[in-house]
């Protein structure tokens, strides 16, 4: 394991320099299979953070442990204060401060494009109908879909629905944002504005960490760009450094493999 | 038809798709006659269709003799309930009538409503009503036939008219009041049971005919359904005991004949329970094994949907903080259920149709009656099976095509497979 090397880095909080996530140790086993090797990583209050790597690197895993859709086996997940547990009032504590935005935008498809959005404020938050609908709307604004509230997520195109998604999530305010490969599921020419609406949200001072190949987006929005390979991590540096002098070659590697076609 | 080559084809003013088809003799030579083959299945399937028809034409409208339906009608619908409480009965109709009417009305404002919120012109063609209800009222006609006196008719008049003023009624209802309506209707369901069997009235132990039918059948899917549903979510509890003890429940009633069910319920069960504790009588006793029997099948329904949910839905409820159950009642089931709709009527198509089987522990339902009345008096040794049977299935072949027809609307008003 490397990261002993670079455990100053990835250990130090971005953003405000308040922590907002910590993770210390965090290993996670799919069987015999040990998808995460001991993670330490910090996330700032108000910092984005992107996470890139090869596929099956367990950069999904790792941000899915941090609202507890995959449960760690070892190591601290803590997130703004509060540390995931076994206890249901914590992970539940944890899955209201945390947005996340699937891959497959997951909007239920029985329910309106304005009632995926109302759905939790109104049943977790306890929001009434009217302060829900207000928010979501303000919210489809800030997402420039306003005028698809009424339509079914069937009914729209893949980069709307996943703005669509992301309304969702911020409808309940989370401190925290997880995004899981947001664009890898969209047409090119809807990859754009869905990035444009999360450097947005960054630019707002939201808590980010994002799992993307978008390197174009991590260059221009990210704090902090963690490399991951082999479910662990491999390199963490500012987004400029990590790219253009890359320190360990495993992470050379990668980025000469993805960066020879520059689309 | 010539050909044209694509690109003079493409600016020709308007692409209409080719009218209708051959006309006349042509159409005979093309459909029927097209080959030697084809030619000979006409010629020989031809006059076999024609005499069916003919045979069954001349048996519905001159040799049968109806008479044995209309002298029994009263015992077809209701077998041995006497005859001077059939009120009960009527009083129980209208009390149905009205909820009836009632909750559709509240439907049709709710999807008014729906409508109007996702900006479609709400819009139904004037004959949806006479098709939606079309085979029930066919039926109806079919047995107004072989009525012998007015009343029923103007009973039965009287009745729809209840429900349509209910259906008025129930439009001007507000929305928000559903959950009132919906008491309503569960307290209408078990008055109209009251009203029969309550106050000195008669016990359901001597109901018969399509009364019974149609008791057992609604009765069972009323109580089978929601318990199908609470074992297909047990079947997939995380809790080893659950998951243990609904998948013996559901191999157990799956692996059993419901007729042995039946008699096991009639014979062997009094036998199990405690001498203190009265033992249920034989309807209640059928009925309890067909809930048994058809939640099993509801439930592996069930089950199906909910393997055929993509993981990720679970996992965007888990992410937005719902609660468990929140995320199973909101999430989850919706989604499943509408997903097996044509199962589930499938389902409930079969259970109208087993119904029939209750006649092994002695209860007259309606095919009873049906295998009963040729041998009356009146009738002894004139064979009228015939009729008493083509009369029984048509009513049970008419509720098991409007439930499926009901069903295909259903499908269409959820988008099933589209969203």
């Amino acid at each position: 394991m490397t990261e002993s090397t670079l455990t100053g880095k990835s250990m130090d909080a971005g953003g405000t320099g308040e922590t907002m996530i910590e993770l210390t140790g965090v290993e996670k086993w799919f069987g015999d299979f040990q998808a995460l090797k001991g993670i330490d990583l910090v996330v700032g209050k108000k910092e984005t953070v992107v996470v890139c790597g090869p596929s099956g690197s367990g950069k999904s895993t790792l941000i899915r442990c941090i609202n507890r859709l995959e449960v760690h086996n070892r190591g601290r997940i803590v997130v703004d204060g509060t540390e995931l547990s076994d206890d249901v009032r914590d992970i539940q504590a944890i899955r209201r401060e945390t947005g996340m935005v699937f891959q497959s935008f997951n909007l239920f498809p029985h329910l309106t494009i304005l009632e995926n959005i109302t759905l939790a404020p109104r049943q977790v938050r306890r929001k009434p109908k009217k302060e829900a609908e207000q928010t979501a709307m303000d919210l489809l604004t800030r997402v420039k879909i306003p005028d698809q509230a009424n339509k079914f997520p069937g009914q729209l195109s893949g980069g709307q629905q996943q703005r669509a998604a992301i309304a969702r999530a911020l409808a309940m305010e989370p401190k925290v944002m997880l995004f899981d490969e947001p664009t890898s599921a969209l047409d090119p020419e809807m990859i754009k504005e869905v990035l444009d609406t999360m450097e947005q949200l960054a630019d707002s001072g939201m808590t980010m960490v994002c799992v993307t190949h978008e390197m174009g987006f991590a260059r221009a929005v990210a704090d902090r760009v963690v490399f991951m390979a082999d479910g662990a991590i491999v390199e963490v540096n500012d987004p400029e450094t990590l790219f253009t002098s890359p320190q360990e070659q495993r992470t050379q590697l990668f980025l000469s493999q993805i960066l020879v076609h520059p689309s | 038809m010539t050909t044209t080559d694509p690109a003079t084809r493409t600016s020709e003013p308007a692409a209409t798709p080719p009218s209708g088809g051959p006309t006349g003799m042509a159409w005979v030579r093309e459909n029927l006659f097209p080959d030697v083959w084809n030619s000979l299945l006409t010629l020989t399937l031809g006059p076999l269709l024609a005499w069916g028809v003919y045979a069954l034409g001349r048996f519905l409208f001159v040799t049968g003799r109806w008479e044995i339906i209309t002298v029994n009608l009263t015992t077809l619908m209701v077998g041995r309930f006497p005859r001077d409480q059939l009120f009960r009965l009527w009083i129980a109709i209208a009390i149905l009538a009205v909820v009836i009417g009632l909750a559709l009305g509240v439907a049709n404002s709710v999807a008014r409503a729906a409508a109007v919120e996702s900006g479609d012109d709400y819009h139904r063609p004037w004959h949806e009503p006479i098709r939606r209800f079309g085979p029930p009222v066919t039926l109806l006609i079919v047995m107004g036939v072989f009525v012998r006196t007015a009343t029923p008719l103007l009973l039965l008049a009287a009745a729809l008219g209840l429900a349509a003023v209910a259906y008025r009624l129930g439009r001007m209802i507000p929305i928000r009041r559903r959950g009132q309506v919906n008491l309503v209707v569960i307290l209408g369901v078990i008055g109209a049971q009251l009203a029969i069997t309550g106050f000195d009235g008669v016990p359901r132990s001597v109901w018969g005919g399509l009364l019974l039918t149609i008791y057992f059948t609604v009765g069972a899917l009323l109580f089978a359904f929601p318990l199908g549903v609470a074992v297909a979510l047990g079947r997939r509890s995380s809790l080893p005991v659950v998951r243990g003890t609904c998948m013996v429940y559901i191999e157990f009633f799956r692996g059993m004949p419901l007729v042995v069910l039946l008699f096991t319920g009639w014979l062997v069960l009094p036998f199990f329970l405690p001498p203190q504790f009265p033992t249920p009588d034989i309807v209640t006793r059928a009925m309890v094994i067909l809930v048994l029997f058809t939640s099993a099948y509801v439930a592996e329904i069930v089950r199906g949907g909910l393997q055929g949910l993509p993981r990720g839905q679970r996992e965007a409820a888990q992410a937005l903080g719902l609660s468990p159950w929140k995320q199973t009642r909101l999430i989850i089931l919706p989604q499943a259920l509408r997903s097996v709709i044509p199962a589930l009527v499938g389902q409930a198509i079969s259970l109208f149709k087993d119904t029939t089987l209750v006649l092994a522990v002695g209860l007259t339902e309606l095919l009873q009656v049906a295998r009963i009345i040729p041998g009356q008096e009146d009738f002894r040794g004139q064979g009228l099976f015939a009729e008493t049977l083509i009369f029984v299935s048509l009513i049970y072949w008419v509720g098991s095509y409007w439930m499926s027809r009901e069903s295909q609307r259903l499908e269409a008003k959820l988008g099933v497979g589209e969203r």
